[in-house]
């Protein structure tokens, strides 16, 4: 701090003005000492900590000297800022109380703290579930039970025997009532108790654990079982055989080496497995109905796309009641007028 | 046909083999059925197999119920109430079955004319099923209806003896199997695929595609019932999914089409594209027995209409159909448009080519072959080879083609092995055998465990 014949301040930039105004009392001897100070630095005073010096000389009551004129001195460091700096703050806003009254659904999901996990997975579960009934819906049959067979007239005395089976075991058979869904659950609840369908000789050891419950989106990629539910994932499993056959084409890589022929299509193919490597192949164990279906595809992907339910065309906007996507106002409309769940529900 | 109630026995001593053999390809949409014989010369073709729809069928209009071969004589097919005994290719009601069969084995009109008692029979079924259902089929067809000799297997497998489609193969010998073979059989409950070496599945690399026909026809009606209610026209909508859908020959055609046949919003209005929207005249059954399509008319708007033709000055349904063409078979490439979540068909074959060991997938890639009913969509075939080959290396080989006739395909294949006499001999069981050793050594069999 270096103070002039005219009574100058130059107060350090960014130092604190109750240093500076110490520093200043100092300067004039009323704490004590006497030696002039002198600064080896030149400080600058922005014009705005000008003013707050002021007011801070102000604020602590009249001074017993005159009011030092304080200017500030432009340097190669000097710049006209805003005196006020952007600063990244986390979250939209910081006050969830803020959005109380709102009718915005995703605000108001916002104000209540952020949701919790089981809320979110509320939220999922009710499209999850949408989505899986519109699939079945898909899949319907249209198959109606009550479209009677007719029976032949007069082809032979006892029509009803015959209709409904010669042996005991057919007539089991043809009576009874279960459905594709019921056999499979009943091959899964044997699997479960027991280790493999009956009829396999080398049954795999029982799952020890139980059918899994957790919702799909939340299902992590699991590793592969023998018994178990999950489809059999696509690279991460390979089949026993290929352990031997490892060897096999490390030693087919080793002979490829020998013999460095110029023709390179042939031999750098990986071999093709031994007689009794296919063998163990062929002879595996057909998969469970629930094994064989493809599984989800990579979560990498990007996500799924969105059609207008009115015309077909891409899905644009979304509707604010119901969820259902339209590409343009006239289609928007039409779904509003007919189709919107706010008709119906 | 009259039948005793007592089931004969089987006038075929044990070394014998019936002189001919039926080979059922039992689907959920129809059953292919012809006979081949090992004993005469005559090579099968597509003409001896005849195409029985596998439902029983009752028109309100008629009040009358079609089974099985029937419904091709039915005059009026709106709104037919479909009652299918089969279940995502699994024989579940044999109830039904049994009078399907019976009525497609009867000499009647539109019959085969069969005797089970003096036929081996050579069945199909779909992979993965579950033990019971398999157990009972082999019961209903030993004691129900009395077939002599019998062989049951995955339907995928007989189109190893198929002529391949393929023209750089050589035409295998009747008789013998193509050495690899991987089989896409887009059918009418799912899509399944299946690799085969020398005819024999491959089990832990079968996978499935929860796609098929059913769903594409039940994703059409609710397209069209946007703007003129067809749930109920199962017969109609799968006659306009046949006509008029085809399969966008890559994404960005798709979205392409998809812009072409835009009406646009409200301050921007656009012309339909002509060439890819159609007007689709519903049959009505007294004048126009089947419908058929034209180019769309500008002046019918609004999608649906009931107007007067101009030439012919009578009354007619027109429906225009525009994206749901391409969206609807799109489905088999992208379920995820409805929320499946399967990745599409290409994805799927290369989680079966990727289970299996490594020098194998190079083979079973260059050797797809496309069967089923889906498989007959326009641009199906070009579409599947190009996402394989951008999906796979450039250096490895891919090679998919359809088969000649993708509905006969399995058919034939089963005909051509059964005309040699070496492998009816190797596969088929007997009633004896069925009731000396029992079930459990029958399906075994029939899985391959126990050789001859």
């Amino acid at each position: 701090m270096r103070v002039n014949g005219g009574e100058r301040v130059l107060v350090g930039e960014g130092e604190r003005v109750e240093q500076s105004l110490e520093l200043f009392k100092l300067r004039r001897g009323e704490l004590g000492t006497a030696d002039p100070f002198t600064c080896s630095r030149a400080f600058l005073l922005e014009l705005s900590i000008n003013k707050t010096i002021k007011t801070a000389i102000m604020a602590t009551g009249p001074l017993r000297f005159r009011t030092p004129h304080i200017e500030e001195l432009p340097t190669a460091q000097s710049r006209q800022s805003a005196g006020f700096a952007w600063v990244p703050v986390s979250g939209a806003q910081d006050d969830p109380a803020k959005n109380w009254g709102t009718t915005n659904r995703k605000r108001q999901r916002q104000s209540t703290g952020g949701q919790t996990d089981q809320q979110k997975e509320a939220v999922s579960a009710r499209q999850q579930r949408e989505v899986e009934r519109r699939i079945k819906d898909l899949n319907s049959d249209n198959s109606k039970e009550t479209v009677e067979i007719p029976k032949k007239p007069g082809q032979q005395p006892s029509g009803g025997a015959f209709k409904i089976g010669k042996t005991t075991g057919t007539k089991k058979i043809m009576s009874s009532g279960k459905g594709l869904q019921h056999h499979l659950e009943d091959e899964q609840a044997e699997i479960d108790r027991t280790g493999r369908r009956e009829g396999e000789v080398d049954a795999p050891a029982p799952n020890a654990q139980r059918a899994s419950k957790t919702p799909l989106h939340r299902r992590k990629p699991r590793e592969d079982s023998s018994a178990s539910n999950s489809p059999a994932p696509a690279v991460s499993s390979m089949p026993p055989p290929a352990i031997p056959r490892g060897m096999s084409m490390d030693t087919a890589a080793e002979l490829v080496q020998l013999d460095d022929s110029d023709e390179d299509g042939e031999n750098q193919l990986p071999g093709l497995p031994s007689a009794a490597e296919m063998e163990a192949l062929l002879n595996a164990a057909p998969l469970t109905y629930a094994q064989a279906r493809a599984a989800s595809p990579p979560p990498g992907l990007p996500p799924p796309r969105r059609f207008c339910e009115t015309c077909g065309y891409w899905g644009r906007a979304r509707c604010l009641k119901c969820g259902a996507m339209t590409c343009s106002v006239v289609c928007k409309d039409e779904h509003d007028q007919s189709k919107c769940l706010k008709m119906y529900a | 046909m009259a039948k005793p109630k007592n089931v004969p026995a089987s006038t075929l001593s044990t070394g014998d083999l019936a002189s001919r053999t039926l080979i059922l390809d039992n689907g959920a949409h129809t059953i292919k059925a012809g006979y081949s014989s090992h004993l005469d010369n005559h090579a099968p073709n597509h003409q001896d197999c005849t195409i029985i729809p596998n439902c029983i069928a009752r028109s309100t209009r008629d009040k009358r119920t079609y089974i099985g071969p029937e419904l091709t004589t039915c005059l009026d097919y709106g709104e037919l109430a479909y009652r299918r005994p089969v279940e995502k290719g699994y024989v579940v009601n044999w109830e039904g079955e049994k009078a399907i069969w019976e009525r497609s084995f009867s000499s009647e009109e539109g019959g085969l004319g069969c005797e089970p008692a003096e036929t081996n029979l050579i069945l199909t079924e779909q992979p993965n099923a579950p033990v019971t259902l398999q157990r009972w089929t082999d019961e209903m067809v030993f004691e129900e209806f009395g077939f002599g000799a019998y062989y049951r297997t995955i339907g995928a497998s007989l189109n190893a003896w198929a002529p391949s489609p393929f023209p750089s193969t050589a035409d295998s010998v009747s008789g013998l199997p193509v050495e690899c073979l991987l089989v896409v059989d887009a059918g009418y409950s799912h899509t399944t695929i299946t690799p085969l070496y020398h005819g024999r599945p491959l089990h832990s690399a079968i996978r499935r595609l929860d796609v098929g026909g059913k769903v594409l026809t039940n994703r059409l009606k609710d397209c069209i019932s946007r703007t003129f209610d067809v749930h109920r026209e199962d017969h109609i909508v799968s006659e306009i999914k046949e006509d008029v859908c085809y399969v966008s020959p890559s994404p960005s055609a798709f979205a392409a089409d998809l812009e072409r046949t835009w009406k646009g919003g409200r301050y921007d209005a656009r012309e339909l594209d002509t060439t890819v929207v159609v007007d689709y005249v519903l049959p009505d059954y007294e004048h126009i027995k089947r419908g058929y399509h034209r180019p769309h008319d500008a002046k019918i708007k609004g999608g649906r209409v009931l107007r007067v033709d101009e030439e012919t000055g009578r009354r007619e349904h027109v429906v225009t159909v525009g994206n749901e063409r391409f969206t609807v078979p799109e489905l088999l490439f992208t379920p995820s448009d409805i929320g499946m979540s399967q990745p599409g068909l290409c994805g799927v074959i290369l989680q079966s080519i990727h289970s299996l060991p490594e020098g194998l997938r190079q083979v079973f890639l260059a050797n797809i072959i496309v069967v089923g009913g889906s498989g007959l969509l326009p641009g199906f075939v070009e579409r599947l080879d190009a996402e394989l080959r951008g999906a796979v290396d450039e250096d490895l080989v891919v090679r998919v083609a359809r088969a000649e006739d993708p509905l006969k395909n399995s058919w034939l294949g089963g005909a051509r092995m059964a005309q040699d006499e070496g492998n009816l001999r190797q596969r088929l069981v007997t009633r004896a055998e069925w009731m000396e050793h029992g079930e459990g050594w029958v399906r075994r069999r029939f899985a391959g465990k126990i050789g001859r």
